[in-house]
């Protein structure tokens, strides 16, 4: 592939250690994609939580941050396991919090800002339409490509990291437009959308994801008016049930303006229906426990808005966990400040529940929670039920918000 | 007679190493399909579950799965646990981030499908520098 000449130099170690493994991270990917050039990139986001890290990874993360290499472009991090303040309530053993430390502080010396959400959009990470940036984790991918307009692969986090310190990617696959155009139809007008919760829009995006695989679904016949905490729900896990890069909402999401457009001018490959039926189902078959008993009740995958907070902060009032549940609503450092000056933070631990910032329900805090008994949780995230029994073998139940809060509050999952 | 194949590809990663061939027509995901900890393939009803792929030069398809693999790679690779060199038919990003940053050699695209000329237990030398992979089959060392 061509290279400039500053990228030459890069790949030479004229910028040090880092930026050469950096640089030829980026060569060898854009090789086997065939990618023509390297492009500037605006943005990162990348993974730091010890989980898929190991000791070992640390080892690397520290080794590449002493080498001098420094982001060049606005570079973001997903949340970790627990909260950096509320590691005692949260009973997280000391070892793991130490070595989560050690991975802050190389990405602190990175200059990786230090945000642990996987909602970088909301606390200032916002790229626009058409800009090409670098952000690992899938749902970061889709909802930037999608619902942003901005252009992004599915990057792992050292090609975004390399990305990030080079301020480069290279030209393949969703930073091409002909990649970027819909394929399959997925008409959702039978659907009583007025009265579509949160959570039934996260089970649509289970059902067509596991119905489109890696295609590009283009969605007719939702309201222009759908609140972003219904677009996050609906977009996450699209590339959990599937590997969907992207999907367009049209009339709504920024390259599908129209249903020409969003096709690129072509015909759908193919046309599928959800029908209530089918939103049904995802909830049946996603619940993986026979378990009765609910030892956690965990909100904010995606990480919660305020809005979000404010709901569950209302539906708490005047009631109580049960005795022996956990309740954790996870957000942002930055949106946990002002949950607590708006007084939701009290208002959900009164109700005996907490407000926890710098980790989420995929993000494995049940790694140190199963040794303290935790087994079985409810939570109103697909993507979280998936991976607390995929990746740590929870029982899960995936719920509407209204009977998480019933199954804190009687301790027992009883529909 | 020594019976010795070359082939010729294009270079993922640079480095040379030679050893035993593990050869699977299977992808395979790193996360959550090869314990690191002691280089054997886990993934159920994988054609390679339970060996290991330790020390070996390792053959299949092309990666699949969670983009967190390299981070696992480099717990095997740090743990003597990761093979030598890997031959992909057609590579993709994960399994090619793994070998940059453990320099582990990497070859793709060769010009006869490595699937078929290499079987398990045959001696292969991967030149990565240069994209030349040295069959000697089985039983002819």
């Amino acid at each position: 592939m061509y290279l400039s000449n500053e990228e030459e130099r890069m790949l030479k170690g004229d910028y040090g250690p880092g930026v050469q493994k950096a640089m030829e991270i980026l060569v060898a990917i854009g090789d086997i994609y065939d990618a023509k050039r390297m492009i500037p990139v605006s943005s990162a986001h990348m993974a730091g939580n010890y989980g898929p890290l190991r000791d070992e990874g640390v080892e690397w993360l520290e080794e590449f941050a002493e080498t001098g290499a420094l982001t060049k472009v606005f570079t973001t991090v997903n949340p970790q396991s627990f909260d950096f303040e509320l590691y005692k309530e949260m009973d997280v053993p000391e070892t793991f919090r130490k070595i989560q430390l050690r991975i802050d502080g190389a990405l602190r010396k990175l200059g990786v800002k230090l945000f642990y959400t996987c909602q970088q959009f909301l606390v200032g990470n916002l790229p626009r339409k058409g800009e090409h940036i670098a952000w690992a984790a899938s749902e970061s991918e889709i909802f930037a490509n999608s619902v942003l307009g901005a252009m992004t692969n599915r990057e792992g986090d050292h090609s975004a990291l390399a990305a990030a310190v080079t301020g480069r990617t290279p030209e393949y696959g969703m930073h091409l437009p002909e990649n970027r155009i819909g394929n399959i139809l997925v008409d959702v007008t039978e659907l009583d959308l007025k009265e579509l919760t949160q959570t039934d829009y996260a089970a649509m995006g289970y059902y067509v994801g596991k119905i489109v695989g890696d295609k590009i679904p283009v969605f007719v016949g939702l309201p222009k008016d759908v609140s972003l905490v219904n677009l996050q729900a609906l977009a996450y896990p699209l590339p959990v049930s599937g590997a969907v890069p992207m999907f367009h909402l049209v009339g709504i999401t920024p390259e599908a303006p129209t249903l020409e457009e969003a096709f690129g001018g072509d015909k759908p490959e193919d046309k599928i229906k959800v029908t209530a039926s089918d939103i049904k189902e995802v909830y049946e078959e996603s619940r993986r426990t026979g378990e009765r008993k609910v030892d956690l009740v965990i909100f904010g995958c995606p990480h919660c808005t305020l809005q979000e907070i404010e709901e569950i902060a209302t539906m708490l009032m005047g009631r109580k966990v049960h005795n022996g549940v956990k309740l954790w609503v996870c957000t942002s450092k930055a949106t946990k400040a002002i949950a607590e000056r708006m007084g939701y933070g009290d208002a959900i631990r009164r109700a005996g529940g907490m407000l926890v910032a710098d980790t989420c329900p995929s993000g494995g805090p049940y790694a140190y929670l199963k040794e303290k008994g935790i087994h079985v949780v409810v939570t109103n995230s697909l993507k979280a039920a998936y991976y607390a029994y995929g990746l740590f073998g929870m029982g899960t139940v995936f719920a509407s918000n209204k009977d998480c809060i019933e199954a804190a509050v009687k301790g027992r999952w009883e529909k | 007679m020594i019976q010795k194949i070359v082939l010729k590809g294009k270079t993922v990663s640079e480095g040379k190493a030679e050893g035993e061939a593990i050869v699977t027509k299977m992808p395979i995901s790193i996360t959550g399909g090869l314990n690191p900890y002691n280089g054997k393939i886990v993934e159920k009803g994988h054609e390679l579950e339970g060996q290991s792929v330790a020390g070996k030069i390792l053959v299949f398809p092309h990666g699949k799965g969670s983009t967190t693999g390299p981070w696992q790679f480099y717990v095997a690779y740090k743990r003597g646990n990761a093979p030598k060199a890997i031959i992909n038919v057609k590579a993709e990003a994960v399994v090619a981030v793994s070998a940059i940053i453990t320099g582990t050699p990497m070859v793709h695209m060769l010009d006869k499908n490595p699937l078929e000329v290499i079987e398990t237990g045959d001696y292969v030398a991967v030149d990565a520098y240069n994209g030349i992979v040295e069959v000697t089959k089985k039983g002819y060392r």
